[in-house]
């Protein structure tokens, strides 16, 4: 069994989409417990995120893991049953309002939820109060503002104070993320972190919540 | 018309590879004048009064090379449809204004006062039209097939052809267009007037851009070229004379105009948006060959490639030293553009800028010291300066942060 979570994890990291959904199938008819390849499924993210840092794959090759990562989790989902694996916390993202792209917002959500994390995703255009309520609801360890546009910047900004004003900001770490987000807009924002791609994103908030 | 010259002497000889008097400032954007003005985007966007008062205002109170309000959102796919038997309706419906989007109902954008707040950025945002299986359809005749199946599928008010629902929005449509054209012909004409040089520009696309951004969908035509990439290669194939069309036919200047214009440049305008998704694999195979081919035929043509580099274009620098010798002029948006003259050399025409989150939230000193250390890294051999190089000017940007910026040109740009 040791043999087929390697090749799972090489199929999956090399983005071989008909190898990783027959070896998956394949898991489940020999009765492997499902946690196991999720944890799998954990490792290889990781490898395709390394690789994205490095320069060796690009947005394209993100895009394709989502798709796969997809399809595996919708094969195991009904295996799984009510159980659930261990979670590494809960992170709110949401695209600013003024803004309803959720590309990133996407890639994000499917990288996170593979790295074990519940991600409560509150989709585009959300007001400052969309995110309050669903700090106070969620608990969340991390906040994800997300935003293409530049005129999300001033909405990053705007959300982030008035969390602040709800008295929540000592309780959640921030990131803000998209194309053309920077430092300087981190700095703007009053954010505790940025991100202009969906790998380094996920790894930053890895580290604001403490699992890194 | 002294102000006139001096600007266009600059801006030509930059693009054609020269070093000027200074380095040139060509600023665009499609609502900050409007903020300027007091005005919110619904305002500029809609009230063809207000954007053309605002623009001027802009005209007056700032110091650029020159100056473009682009008021619509990616439309190249109604360029692409009208072109053959409608250039008049095809070519000024280039950019997707707010006003064609009220006629049509198109899918794809979100506008401010419609489905947005009032003064929030309008959008494009896309959608699948087209399925995988109709690949080889699109490929038989792309003109056709835009036409006669995806026009009806991009626009709610086309969804019945002949029915008087239809008939009424090709009506009004058309009428909208004729209306856009007389607003942007009176600016350009209130532009020249004020010293503003008029460089006619021409409208071209990147093969694979078309499919991702009007037909599949970026997701889509991604997972497409892993899936089926047979299947889209032959449609970049068939698409790519459309491109080589639309540019030729728009980028027509009768000779009359040009010597109105002081000018014998025609630039023709390609906006890259998957060369920052693809891998150099990808990009090599599906994206780049077709482009170039399109360059290669607009350059004959006579025109000069005005493309915009969105993203980060790093991984694919190195296919710039395939093309002709500054004869593209290169908006680099996030490729640092040390690093675009490291790899390409004097290869490419270099415009780069401060980013809009520097004009949105830094100071004017913070403004000048990053001028001030672009100009003096990359200015040698020619650059022209694209303010808010992510997008054009941002409705945040600040107007002391954009005078701090031409002034620091004015101060280290000199050559």
């Amino acid at each position: 069994m040791r043999m087929a979570g390697e090749d799972f994890v090489k199929a999956l990291s090399d983005l071989d989409e008909a190898k990783v959904i027959e070896l998956t199938e394949k898991r489940i008819k020999s009765k492997e417990d499902p946690f196991s390849i999720i944890e799998d499924v954990r490792k290889a993210t990781e490898i395709i995120g390394r690789r994205f840092e490095e320069g060796r794959y690009f947005v394209s090759d993100l895009i394709m893991a989502g798709e796969i990562l997809k399809q595996v989790m919708d094969i195991l989902r009904p295996v799984m049953g009510k159980r659930k694996g261990v979670s590494k916390g809960k992170v709110v993202v949401g695209t600013v309002e003024g803004d309803v792209h959720d590309i990133g917002l996407s890639i994000v959500t499917a990288l996170l939820e593979a790295e074990g994390f519940e991600v409560v995703n509150l989709g585009v255009d959300q007001p400052p109060q969309a995110f309050i309520e669903a700090i106070r609801k969620h608990n969340p360890k991390v906040v994800g503002l997300s935003g293409l546009l530049t005129e999300a910047i001033e909405s990053m900004k705007k959300t982030v104070e008035a969390i602040k004003a709800a008295g929540l900001r000592d309780k959640v770490k921030i990131i803000v993320g998209g194309g053309r987000v920077s430092g300087e807009v981190k700095e703007y924002t009053g954010a505790d972190e940025w991100a202009d791609d969906a790998a380094v994103g996920v790894r930053k908030i890895k580290a604001l919540a403490e699992v890194a | 018309m002294q102000l006139y010259k001096e600007r266009l002497e600059r801006l030509e000889a930059v693009m054609k590879g020269k070093e000027p008097d200074r380095v040139p400032i060509y600023a665009a954007t499609a609502v900050w004048h409007g903020a300027y003005a007091g005005y919110t985007t619904r305002d500029v966007l809609f009230n063809y009064e207000k954007s053309r008062e605002a623009a001027l205002k802009v005209a007056r109170d700032f110091d650029f090379d020159a100056w473009a309000v682009i008021a619509g959102l990616e439309g190249m796919i109604l360029c692409a449809a009208f072109i053959e038997k409608a250039p008049e309706i095809g070519v000024p419906a280039r950019f997707l204004v707010g006003r064609f989007h009220e006629a049509l109902k198109d899918v794809f954008t979100r506008w401010p006062g419609i489905e947005l707040a009032e003064n929030a950025h309008p959008q494009f945002i896309g959608k699948e039209v087209m399925s995988v299986e109709e690949y080889g359809q699109l490929a038989e005749n792309p003109v056709d097939f835009l036409n006669k199946v995806i026009l009806p599928r991009m626009c709610e008010k086309l969804q019945n052809p002949g029915s008087p629902e239809y008939n009424a929005a090709l009506a009004r449509f058309g009428l909208e267009v004729e209306r856009y054209s007389s607003f942007f012909n009176s600016l350009i004409g209130g532009l020249i007037s004020l010293g503003y040089p008029a460089i006619p520009m021409a409208w071209s696309y990147a093969p694979l851009d078309f499919i991702g951004d009007f037909l599949r969908d970026v997701r889509n035509v991604v997972l497409d070229l892993y899936r089926h990439p047979d299947k889209v290669k032959q449609a970049v194939k068939a698409l790519t004379p459309l491109f080589v069309k639309t540019a030729a036919v728009s980028g027509f200047v009768p000779p009359e105009v040009k010597r109105a214009l002081g000018t014998d440049m025609v630039l023709c305008f390609f906006p890259l948006h998957l060369n920052e998704y693809l891998n150099p694999k990808l990009y090599k195979e599906f994206y780049w060959p077709y482009l170039k081919k399109v360059f290669e035929e607009v350059i004959k043509l006579g025109q000069t490639p005005f493309v915009l580099f969105e993203g980060k274009h790093d991984a694919h620098l190195e296919t710039l030293l395939d093309l002709p010798k500054k004869k593209v002029v290169g908006v680099f948006e996030k490729t640092d553009p040390r690093k675009v003259k490291e790899v390409a050399g004097d290869h490419v025409i270099l415009v780069s800028g401060p980013p809009n989150a520097l004009l949105i939230g830094g100071t004017p000193q913070k403004v000048e010291e990053f001028m001030k250390k672009l100009l003096e890294d990359v200015k040698e051999g020619g650059l022209m300066i694209w303010p808010g190089v992510d997008g054009g000017l941002s409705r945040d940007a600040k107007p002391e942060n954009v005078k701090a910026m031409v002034e620091a040109i004015k101060k280290y740009g000199k050559y």
